[in-house]
């Protein structure tokens, strides 16, 4: 009874802790659904796949949200014509570079000024170089999920260079080549597409409307998670036999896998997965931390549910298997010199 | 934006629309008259570092605005239209889940964390802090100075025998190490850089009289005494058994006092 009130206490404290920020990304995340023109981003964005893959993994910086939230931005940037490659990067670089992000990171590990500066770091790097790997593959439809590619609107692709001969390739809708779109002139004629214009004409009121469902919708789901994830920390902390965690995290290669582990399983947000993370730092290598910091927010159980909504089977397994690689040799190279 | 299978589930989704935005709203709600009651009896220093105090305060009154904004959008509007999203828990779930926690937190006080955490969470570290001390302050007559304060002079200038024959007050709960001697405990603090989560024990060791089960673990005490230094065993490393010995700075207790349970328990960082 008394281990379980501890726990009950841990469990609060991560969550006193993390709904403030919980809260501050899901307004800041609301309020940006209104502000960003995302066609004009799109017109800004660099072509060079380098650059491309780097800017993409900036953008996060104008989308404050964790995993859970770009998803839909990245369907979204898309379906505008951004390309893959871009979207990539967003995808896995926006949920650890933003503002709210690092600042709560900073919160939780501000005695360890490397932890926020590697992971900011390391989640840049892994996103530019997957960006990068991705845009060798100029055929969008080897990488998107058929009913996605399906859903573009014909008229904002390039003429096709593409001469192979398949029944698909009649119709008109997967008529593809480049992304790099010549400016969403075209009524889109998607139901996606239709609802962002409608968004986009709706009056002041029915956009505050819009604006406190967004947020209550996106906290009411988040918090459920962080309520889940909290739990998970708190009972570990408390039940899981010492010896055996501190076997576990003071190894180097096996406490980075076991974070690793950890932060698919887990699937905390990456708003306030620091704080999460914070409660291992007495056991585990710092490394390992880094390593779950930086793995954490780019993959989760939900997220891939919602990946599948865009990419194909086989590429989502790339893009998992190649961050993971990186994440497990940036980190291992890391707690060679830290 | 709308999956094809979240269309489909559209239907069932209707039957959920009359008690869904109750439940957010209602979730809203209890979640700022949580944070706010922390924030009012003080309860949260229990939980976090004093610095967010102002975050936690400022997340309650927005939680209860946008909570009460909901529950007013709900009576005046008739109707509901169905928000289309992808959502990973059945709709409700996360905001009944949201509820019951906050509830149960409205409901149980936190608990203090007790010598049991302390032995879980490592205490073999002491007297180590997990960080650099910011500063050091000379400033402070040894006698005045809080335990973390000790703690934080002894690993600036880790040489124990300087410190002998200086006069000690300090307070904290007692702590029993089974590699000291029977009549040595530590005496304990918890220092919290975040949130308790982090919270991790920093003690001194005090020599006793009498045997320490005089004072059984996790009472409050004040002791004054003057510092001395001993070799006193020490846990190896985290995972070898084999105990060493270590030069370290021991109070000398000379006076011992029973005092209640302070209402900021902790040390923060």
């Amino acid at each position: 009874m008394n281990q379980l009130h501890s726990a009950f206490t841990l469990f609060l404290s991560l969550l006193v802790e993390a709904m403030p920020f919980l809260l501050l990304g899901v307004i800041l995340s609301s309020c940006l659904l209104f502000l960003i023109d995302e066609k004009q981003l799109i017109t800004r964005l660099p072509t060079n796949p380098l650059l491309g893959s780097v800017v993409g993994s900036c953008i996060g910086f104008l989308f404050p949200v964790c995993e859970c939230g770009n998803i839909p931005v990245a369907r979204r940037l898309l379906l505008k014509g951004v390309s893959p490659s871009v979207a990539i990067s967003f995808l896995l670089a926006a949920p650890t570079i933003n503002p709210i992000v690092i600042w709560s990171t900073w919160v939780a590990f501000g005695n360890q000024p490397q932890i926020v500066v590697f992971r900011v770091l390391f989640s840049l790097l892994i996103a530019t170089i997957v960006g990068c790997v991705f845009s060798t593959q100029k055929d969008a439809r080897l990488l998107l999920q058929t009913s996605f590619a399906r859903r573009f609107n014909p008229s904002i692709y390039s003429p096709s260079e593409n001469t192979e001969e398949n029944t698909e390739e009649k119709s008109p809708l997967l008529q593809s080549g480049s992304f790099i779109l010549d400016e969403g002139q075209v009524l889109p004629l998607n139901n996606s597409l239709l609802l962002d214009v409608a968004q986009s004409r709706l009056s002041l009121k029915s956009k505050r409307q819009s604006f406190i469902d967004n947020l209550l919708q996106e906290f009411s789901e988040l918090g459920g998670m962080l309520v889940l994830g909290s739990a998970i920390a708190a009972i570990i902390q408390v039940f899981v036999p010492r010896e055996f965690i501190l076997n576990l995290g003071q190894d180097t290669i096996t406490s980075i896998l076991a974070m690793m582990l950890l932060a698919v399983i887990v699937s905390i947000c990456s708003t306030v997965d620091s704080f999460f993370a914070l409660s291992f730092a007495a056991t585990f290598t710092s490394g390992s931390l880094l390593a779950f910091l930086v793995f954490g927010p780019t993959i989760d159980i939900k997220s891939i549910g919602l990946m599948a909504s865009i990419f194909k089977p086989k590429i989502i397994v790339y893009i998992f298997t190649l961050v993971a690689q990186l994440t497990f040799i940036f980190t291992l190279t890391y707690s060679y010199f830290f | 934006m709308i999956p094809a299978n979240s269309r489909k589930s559209n239907s069932n989704k209707h039957k959920n629309t009359l008690l869904c935005p109750w439940l957010d709203g209602l979730a809203l709600l209890t979640w700022g008259s949580l944070l706010l009651k922390y924030a009012v009896t003080g309860q949260y220093k229990l939980l976090i570092h004093p610095n967010y105090y102002g975050l936690v305060l400022a997340s309650s009154i927005i939680l209860l605005v946008l909570g009460s904004f909901k529950i007013q959008l709900i009576l005046t509007r008739s109707r509901q239209h169905p928000s289309e999203h992808i959502a990973l828990f059945p709709p409700g779930f996360s905001s009944s889940l949201l509820i019951c926690v906050a509830i149960a937190g409205l409901l149980i006080p936190p608990k203090i964390l007790t010598s049991q955490n302390a032995l879980k969470t490592g205490v073999r570290d002491i007297p180590l802090t997990r960080s650099q001390p910011q500063s050091f302050r000379t400033a402070t007559k040894p006698e005045e100075r809080s335990l973390i304060e000790w703690i934080r002079t002894i690993n600036a200038y880790p040489e124990p025998d300087a410190y002998q024959g200086q006069l000690a007050k300090v307070s904290g709960f007692v702590l029993h190490l089974e590699e000291l001697p029977d009549n040595y405990l530590m005496l304990s603090r918890f220092v919290i850089t975040c949130c308790a989560v982090d919270a991790y024990p920093i003690g001194i060791p005090v020599k006793l009289a009498t045997s320490r089960h005089t004072y059984p673990p996790d009472t409050w005490l004040e002791i004054q005494g003057t510092m001395i230094a001993e070799t006193l065993p020490v846990q190896g490393g985290v995972d070898s058994k084999t105990s060493m010995k270590k030069r370290s700075v021991v109070l000398a207790a000379q006076s011992i006092k029973s005092i209640p349970i302070p209402a900021d328990p902790y040390n923060y960082k």
